[in-house]
């Protein structure tokens, strides 16, 4: 009985101890990211990159025009395969993707969602209110999407074309990772040179 | 025909033909060797870990975590709590974790406490794992391994007793606690050659008397006691993380990365090497310059050599004007000649490349840990060649076009 008190008690202190932790994400407008990762004929992709690049703007979409060029942006990012284009001698398929707008507040009431949910409820509304406001000002919002694909052939992943920087005019560069068998690489990718040799990698 | 001309004439100057063919050769061979060691090189740094998806730690960079963790270079900002790493170690997606405790030091070298799991899954050089050359992995609470450079540099071998000193360049050494060395690691070329490996339980143990950094006077728990002590760590300085498939590798690295208890970073070493790379990268660049220069220093005596003979060669020229050779057949003359010595000379010095590199290979793997491949030329260094070819017949212009203004005049004309 006496520990499961304490128990209590400290799941009752939690949530006020995970507020204190305050953690931001570096943003850097003009500047994306996709994690690849390989294995066997799986492909996870993992993509990132500020409003800015994707919309032009980083405040809430408040006016139908904004909400139309989120909507059509998100919708563009669940295609990846018109983004990042693969050899076709791969033969790869999107087996599942998914795209969304993620905001500062957001990623806050994520990370704590997943330890309490019900304590949270109320306190997450009166800060909500509090959030939005800020977003108005300095918030910053960035895209994110998750891709699984099926590639029959992934010896011939040699190269990735970023059609990517066709698609979004305000995207400069893009930092990307690769893990695959061989080991994790890093690469940088520019506007200027929008394809990715991965020869080395296989 | 012309062809048959120029050999047979480079044949009767076979001396100076010969040295210049040598200069060009060794500076070829130089130039390549240094490619090939630049690239060995850079090939070992990127060995120096591989095998592990994540290493985490303290949030600092990513660079700084590497160098502590694996190069045994600097220090931790932080230290990991055994909390976190047991919650990182009960993810669904951690395949291994290994933990790495350092701070303490015998002699010049670190002395790491770490777990079974560091000899099961540390890789270096694409995949191979951590041999014993003498002796056998830590057992007992006061085992120790050690790197085949501690071995070397203090003249260690199995069953000798060592004292581990606390910190790093302090002179109070944990002498209740002698330990024992129970084997002796193969040279690998990595950090490990220069550590001292013991348990993570023998990194507590051996503080077990003291507390804030300093000896409590007058205490001494026995060994004995210790050993029935619970020695479970309070902290680890880094971790080594393997994921059951590299799809869950970037998630892994996030959840670490935005842990909310405690500020940790987790990195994938491969970038982090990358990254590291580009920092050291520039003493790369330095060298190749270097190797550039050598080459264009041989290309311009070649220059020279050509000048000069020049002068012993008017009246053949001559000759062959007076036959009527076109003033364009003396220049193809030339430049052929110089052709021709730079393509032996670049072939001799691939030769003596490989030569060299069957010679040095070993050696050099033993002594520096550098392990430098033999493969065929690549791509890029056989255009570096045809590139060393073709500046023979640019600078060998020179000469040539002052052949082919003056050769019928000067060569006829008598000079006293």
């Amino acid at each position: 009985m006496k520990q499961t008190l304490s128990l209590i008690a400290i799941l009752a202190a939690y949530p006020a101890l995970a507020e204190e932790t305050r953690q931001l994400d570096a943003h850097e407008h003009g500047v994306g990211a996709l994690n690849i990762a390989v294995d066997g004929t799986t492909l996870a992709m993992e993509f990132h990159a500020p409003g800015a690049d994707i919309v032009g703007f980083e405040h809430a979409a408040n006016s139908q025009e904004d909400r139309a060029a989120v909507d059509a942006a998100v919708a563009t990012l669940a295609a990846p395969l018109d983004l990042f284009v693969l050899p076709a001698g791969a033969e790869c398929s999107v087996t599942q993707a998914s795209a969304e707008l993620e905001s500062e507040e957001d990623h806050e009431d994520h990370a704590a969602d997943e330890d309490h949910e019900d304590h949270e409820d109320h306190e997450e509304h009166a800060e909500h209110d509090e959030h939005e406001e800020h977003a108005d000002e300095a918030g910053h919002t960035e895209f994110h999407a998750e891709y699984t694909l099926n590639c029959a052939n992934p010896e011939a992943l040699t190269e990735i074309t970023f059609a990517y920087f066709d698609t979004f005019e305000n995207a400069r560069e893009l930092e990307v990772q690769v893990i695959t068998a061989s080991g994790a690489q890093a690469f940088e990718v520019e506007r200027d040179a929008p394809v990715l040799d991965l020869r080395s990698q296989f | 025909m012309i062809l048959r001309l120029a050999i047979a004439s480079l044949l009767a100057r076979a001396l100076t033909v010969g040295m210049t063919i040598l200069a060009i050769a060794l500076s070829v061979a130089l130039f390549l060797g240094v490619e090939k060691v630049r690239t060995g090189a850079k090939a070992s740094f990127a060995d120096t870990i591989s095998g592990t998806d994540l290493i985490v730690g303290a949030r600092s960079g990513s660079v700084q975590l590497l160098l502590y963790s694996v190069f045994r270079i600097g220090n931790a900002t932080n230290n990991v709590t055994w909390e976190s790493y047991l919650d990182i170690a009960a993810r669904p997606d951690v395949d291994w974790i290994v933990p790495i405790s350092l701070g303490d030091s015998h002699r010049q070298f670190r002395v790491m406490g770490t777990t079974q799991g560091f000899f099961e899954h540390y890789r270096y050089r694409q995949g191979r794992p951590l041999e014993m050359s003498d002796g056998v992995v830590m057992d007992d609470l006061f085992d120790t391994v050690i790197g085949a450079d501690v071995a070397k540099t203090l003249g260690y071998s199995v069953g000798d007793p060592i004292i581990v000193a606390h910190g790093l360049a302090s002179f109070t050494e944990h002498k209740d606690q002698p330990f024992r060395v129970s084997g002796i690691l193969e040279k690998t070329g990595t950090p490990v050659d220069r550590t001292v490996i013991v348990s993570m339980q023998a990194i507590e143990a051996i503080h077990v008397d003291w507390q804030s950094g300093a000896q409590i006077p007058g205490q001494s728990t026995p060994v004995e006691a210790i050993r029935q002590m619970d020695l479970e760590p309070k902290a680890v300085t880094a971790a080594l993380v393997g994921v059951k498939s590299p799809l869950q590798t970037f998630a892994l690295q996030r959840a670490i990365n935005e842990y909310p208890e405690e500020p940790l970073l987790a990195i994938l070493p491969g970038v982090a090497l990358q990254e590291l790379w580009g920092i050291v990268g520039i003493a790369e660049t330095a060298l190749l310059a270097v190797s550039v220069m050598v080459v264009v220093t041989a290309l311009i005596g070649m220059m020279a050599t050509i000048f000069s003979s020049l002068n012993e060669r008017r009246r053949e020229m001559a000759i062959f004007r007076a036959m009527g050779a076109r003033p364009e057949v003396i220049l193809g003359l030339l430049v052929l000649e110089a052709v021709l010595m730079a393509a032996v000379g670049t072939l001799l010095g691939l030769a003596l490349l490989y030569v060299g590199l069957t010679i040095a290979q070993p050696i050099v793997d033993a002594a520096f840990g550098l392990w430098v491949p033999i493969d065929t030329p690549s791509m890029r260094e056989i255009l570096t060649l045809l590139a060393v070819i073709g500046a023979s017949a640019l600078v060998s212009l020179v000469p040539a076009l002052r052949a082919y203004r003056i050769s019928l005049a000067d060569g006829m004309m008598v000079r006293t």
